[in-house]
């Protein structure tokens, strides 16, 4: 690739770029990286240094991604994954699954069919960067199948997925407005069907997404430099971003928004806008389409909201009005930071300094090309920024971040090539604490499973001023209960057993493993690169090695030692993923 | 030969052969072969604390109500609007049948609306209320509970429930013109979820470092001998809503959790037995990788940290929970919602049960002082408020009554007295609607319960009711937004009080609580 040792706009990396949904061009690393640092690493990229890589970039790292990453180098890698189409409709899957999920025995629930279909595609599909990048824009702009609603409507939340990866790498303005106008979002935070205000009664429109689409999606709930630092005023205080006041004029821009229809009807008994309380629409198009406006319900009077002004109309105009507040929302100098760091915390780790998230900061806000908000180069900034391929890092006392337990177990099942017997993925809902305690768009809250401000309390990461999102998930329940579920998963797999087994439905042989199972060293040097990228203590390899050591191999019969080649690995791979030095990534 | 609390405790008297204190070891060993004997060492200076969260911030305004007429008058006005009104139905307003037209609303009544659950109930205050100055017409004030909290209303008539109004997190005492003029500070980020979840369980100084439970806990937990591992324990089970939980993180003490149902805690089975996939070696090696501290990394130490405290207090809280009096502790009921008469778990009464089954355990485990934590969810009623709220209240409702029966007979002793249960909540909610719900609000009304609560009252003045509309101006009420009269930490105050927290230290938890009239609101 010609990037290698350009230090200017590279028009091969453009080319590659150019993908559809994304804005402009992507060949922002001049900005970001120094061209020598970058050519460097491009030249020769080491094994363990390309899992470590993938380890931020992808659901884990594989023998091919490994290979794929050291041919390629990081930005042609990254230049590769953002060229591939998107590798499927969870959608399509959802709705296929709908009807043959009925053929007995394993009979999901409908919430469960977005989850197989997460767990097909998070596992096997070769656009990794895309599959993790969107697991992250998940956990940012949350919606939840825990909501009754959602967990009828399972194309709808299939629909929202599938909308967050096509923009995974294109413009952050498209994503805010095909978020906002998503129907489960219009569900979720509730402000589909949202009336204008009554001052007779002091009816107000509902406040609930205008909060959260500045305090969670946006702009944060204070000023903050370029490098994420928050601005105070003459007393030391964080300066707010916003006032109660910005709610409720930006909660008036929100109002008549509803289901989509061929045939919207606003008034009367046959009425598309607000179907029976708690009920979903009859026709299933308008839980997978865009909401539609039904501008008698949208509030006409003056909105004022972050020092911008909607002028009182005599005709609603909500298009219009939603243009200008998402305008105003996507222009915030906050945006940059705010979702630039948040995008370090998902993927790389959860204390990055000031300079890192300037620098990212500075790719939203100018990609290069003079273009505002492409989350592309934004990924890509964060993924090739110096302090994220500084593979010292393996040493430092602060950087890097827990990885999600969901995480872990995707690592798993890519690293030893599982796959599902019935094709389907019939991962169980994991959010019991004594299971994994997350399953994928099943958060709690739109607080997500863990606020990226979140710092355990009583512990070291805590005393040093630093934050641990992930830590908000850690319990004494939990860690037991993750130690646990890793073993009943790596000795036997995961779901329920297909027709006909008794083994569950995700499952592997690890076949490369158990052919390196007579030479401990040298399983656990694999283990190593795939799941610690190389950063393995030498205490933690020898006590593994120490205990295959105590696991006598018979050489006849045949059977026999192919049972405990595979007990062998099966207690390295439990030891590696019990270890906190694989389940924090640095 | 009896079994009972009481007279374990007796015989302990009588014999003087046993005290309170042993390592954890020795401990552990003692409850394995002592069995009942190691109950014997039941405790005479026992208290708790349970704080009931309710995550996304509970309607108050639909919680606990003023019946007099002006008060009525104005939040049926204000309520009764939108697509879905959720103004409930006055006093004894019998429900009426689903399809048939209200008297009230002249509206057909459904399942999910108000008109078919019937009129709220009313409640008595042992102490009159004040009538509020000025624009408040009423003669006198009269009150009422949700119609789905029938069993509060059994509780405050039975004078171990009372209610506190108003409350909410304040710096200092504001009214409204200084909180319109932002002449007086107020807590930062007010109406939302993270920040007003921490300035609850954290006290408005330091909303999301440390929590008042724990901190009351870090005064306590020398009580609790070498078991001061169980002094806060989060009982969110397996089902809590998510949010912020600090409320159990002191400056020592730790949020410790459990989980509900017959034991308590997880335990790591692989390093338990004897081998593991043949290998005698690796339950202790994997015991040991477990939970490294000397790595260069905080978050790895952090991590084995926890997984340390997990491994330790595994094997003594499930032994004394597998032992009577734990095991006698009454069954949490199945929950009958309301709506579709389905019956099904109550979460919260689940979690209840499980902190009842750790008080029952309290003398086994030579532990005097604890703090709970138990959590119930989502109360944030944007949308759609009637299908939500009143299946949560009538869940909270049940919950309460369980464990003040529960709490009635723990081997035999009514422990009632020693158990305080309080509710704590992100916020109130607003008092005007928007299309089927409401928005976030700031002050709110709570319930307290325990035998050492002065029940059947309300505690502080009830606010005016009412939006602001030609000459009537509301003083509690600003744009949707009631105002706090009484601060969480004054709330809080009034428990750790009685929970045994000298002055000096409650003003050191809560550092603006001398910024207000008294640091004690008198409900215990």
């Amino acid at each position: 690739m010609s990037e290698r040792t350009s230090d200017s706009i590279a028009p091969a990396g453009l080319a590659a770029l150019a993908i559809a949904g994304a804005v402009g061009g992507v060949a922002v690393v001049s900005k970001t990286i120094k061209s020598s640092r970058a050519s460097a690493a491009l030249s020769s990229v080491s094994p363990s240094s390309a899992a470590r890589f993938l380890t931020q970039a992808s659901f884990g790292a594989t023998d091919s991604s490994i290979a794929d990453v050291q041919s390629a180098g990081f930005q042609g890698w990254v230049a590769n994954q953002m060229a591939m189409p998107i590798s499927g409709s969870h959608l399509t899957f959802v709705e296929n699954r709908i009807n043959s999920r009925k053929t007995p025995p394993n009979k999901p629930t409908k919430a469960l069919l977005f989850n197989e279909s997460f767990w097909l595609q998070a596992v096997t599909a070769p656009d990794q960067l895309r599959q993790r990048v969107t697991f992250a824009l998940s956990e940012i702009f949350v919606i939840s199948i825990l909501n009754a609603t959602l967990q009828y409507a399972i194309t709808g939340a299939a629909t929202y997925y599938d909308m967050l990866a096509a923009n995974a790498f294109g413009s952050f303005r498209t994503l805010l407005e095909q978020v906002t106008l998503n129907p489960m979002m219009g569900v979720y935070l509730t402000y589909f069907a949202n009336l204008p205000a009554n001052p007779a009664t002091g009816r107000h429109p509902d406040e609930n997404y205008a909060r959260e689409v500045m305090q969670l999606m946006t702009i944060g709930l204070y000023k903050l430099n370029q490098d994420g630092s928050v601005q105070t005023d003459g007393l030391g205080k964080p300066i707010a971003t916003y006032s109660h006041d910005d709610i409720a004029g930006l909660a008036a821009v929100f109002t008549g928004f509803s289901w989509y229809s061929t045939n919207p009807i606003a008034t009367g008994p046959k009425q598309t806008f607000y179907p029976k309380l708690g009920l979903l629409p009859l026709d299933p198009a308008a839980i997978v389409n865009p909401m539609i406006p039904y501008p008698v319900y949208h509030q006409t009077t003056a909105k004022s909201f972050l020092g911008v002004t909607i002028p009182a109309s005599t005709t609603p105009d909500p298009l219009g009005d939603l243009k200008i507040a998402l305008d105003a929302l996507f222009n915030h100098s906050n945006v940059g930071p705010f979702i630039g760091k948040q995008l370090i915390q998902r993927l790389v780790t959860s204390n990055p300094s000031p300079a890192y998230i300037s620098r990212v900061a500075g790719v939203f806000n100018d990609d290069g090309t003079g273009v505002r908000g492409n989350i592309g180069a934004v990924v890509q900034a964060v993924l090739l920024d110096p302090e994220a391929r500084d593979d010292t890092a393996a040493t430092s006392d602060t950087f890097g971040k827990l990885r999600e337990p969901i995480v872990r177990v995707t690592n798993w099942a890519r690293a030893f090539n599982a796959s599902s017997v019935t094709g389907f993925w019939q991962v169980p809902n994991t959010s019991d604490p004594m299971l994994l305690d997350q399953t994928p768009l099943t958060a709690p809250s739109v607080f997500n499973f863990f606020a990226p401000g979140y710092t355990p309390p009583g512990t070291s990461t805590n005393a040093a001023g630093l934050v641990a999102p992930e830590f908000q998930v850690v319990n004494e329940i939990s860690v037991a209960g993750y130690v646990n579920f890793m073993q009943s998963v790596i000795t036997s797999g995961l779901g329920p057993p297909p027709p006909g087994s008794r083994i569950p439905d995700v499952r592997t042989t690890y076949s490369s493993e158990v052919a390196l199972a007579n030479s401990p060293a040298d399983l656990v040097a694999r283990l190593n690169l795939l799941l610690l990228n190389g950063q393995m203590s030498a205490a933690l390899q020898n006590q593994i090695i120490n205990v295959l050591g105590s696991v006598a191999v018979p050489t006849a019969p045949p059977a026999a030692m192919q049972t405990a080649l595979t007990q062998r690995v099966q207690l390295a791979v439990f030891m590696t993923f019990a270890s906190p030095e694989y389940i924090v990534q640095r | 030969m009896t079994t009972s609390f009481i007279d374990r405790r007796d015989v302990i008297k009588a014999g003087g052969a046993l005290t309170l204190l042993g390592s954890a070891g020795a401990f552990a060993a003692q409850l394995a072969a002592a069995g009942e004997a190691a109950a014997a060492a039941a405790t005479t200076d026992y208290k708790a604390l349970v704080c009931v969260y309710m995550y996304g911030g509970n309607d108050a305004h639909n919680t606990l109500l003023a019946t007099d007429s002006d008060s009525w008058s104005r939040y049926f006005a204000a309520r009764n609007t939108g697509f879905s009104p959720i103004a409930l139905m006055p006093p004894g307003t019998a429900p009426v049948p689903v399809g048939q037209v209200s008297p009230v609303t002249g509206k057909v009544s459904q399942l999910y609306t108000p008109e078919s659950w019937g009129g709220v109930l009313p409640i008595v205050p042992a102490t009159p209320q004040p009538i509020p100055p000025a624009p408040t017409a009423s003669p006198a004030r009269t009150f009422a509970l949700h119609p789905f909290l029938g069993p509060l209303q059994t509780l405050f008539n039975s004078g171990r429930l009372a209610v506190v109004a108003n409350v909410g997190p304040l710096i200092q005492p504001i009214t409204k013109a200084q909180y319109v003029a932002k002449s007086v500070p107020v807590p930062a980020s007010l109406f939302s979820h993270f920040d007003q979840q921490g300035a609850w369980q954290g006290g408005t100084a330091a909303p999301t470092s440390a929590g008042w439970g724990g901190a009351m806990g870090d005064y306590v937990s020398g009580m609790n001998g070498s078991n001061t591992v169980f002094t806060a324990i989060a009982a969110s089970g397996n089902a809590a809503p998510g949010g912020l939980s600090l409320f159990l993180s002191g400056l020592t003490v730790r949020s410790y959790a459990i989980a509900t149902g017959p034991v308590p805690a997880d335990v790591i089975g692989a390093i338990q037995g004897s081998s593991l996939l043949t290998s005698t070696l690796a339950p202790s090696t994997i015991a040991s990788l477990i939970q490294p501290t000397g790595s260069t990394s905080n978050m790895i130490n952090d991590y084995g940290a926890i997984v340390a405290r997990s491994i330790n207090a595994a094997s003594s809280i499930n032994a004394a929970t597998a032992l009577a009096p734990a095991t006698n502790v009454l069954t949490a009921p199945a929950y009958i919602n309301p709506f579709t008469g389905l019956s099904s778990p109550n979460a919260l009464a689940q979690q209840m049960q499980a902190v009842a089954q750790q008080i029952a355990n309290a003398s086994r485990l030579g532990v005097n002082r604890q703090v709970f934590f138990v959590s119930l969810g989502p109360f944030d009623t944007h949308h759609s408020q009637n299908l939500g709220q009143p299946d949560l209240l009538g869940q909270v409702a049940q919950a309460f009554a369980y464990f003040d029966s529960a709490l009635s007979n723990i081997g035999g002793a009514d422990l009632r007295n020693v158990v305080t249960t309080f509710t704590a909540s992100d916020f109130g909610r607003g008092f005007t609607m928007n299309d089927s719900g409401t928005d976030h609000g700031w002050g709110g009304h709570h319930f307290v319960m325990g035998g050492a609560v002065k029940g059947g009252d309300i505690y502080g003045q009830y606010p005016t009711i009412g939006i602001d509309a030609g000459s009537f101006n509301n003083p509690d009420i600003v744009g949707a937004t009631l105002i706090p009269k009484y601060s969480v930490e004054q709330y809080a105050a009034t428990l750790g009080a009685w929970f045994g927290i000298s002055d000096a230290q409650l003003a050191a938890i809560f550092p603006n609580l001398v910024n207000f009239s008294t640091a004690n609101l008198g409900f215990i």
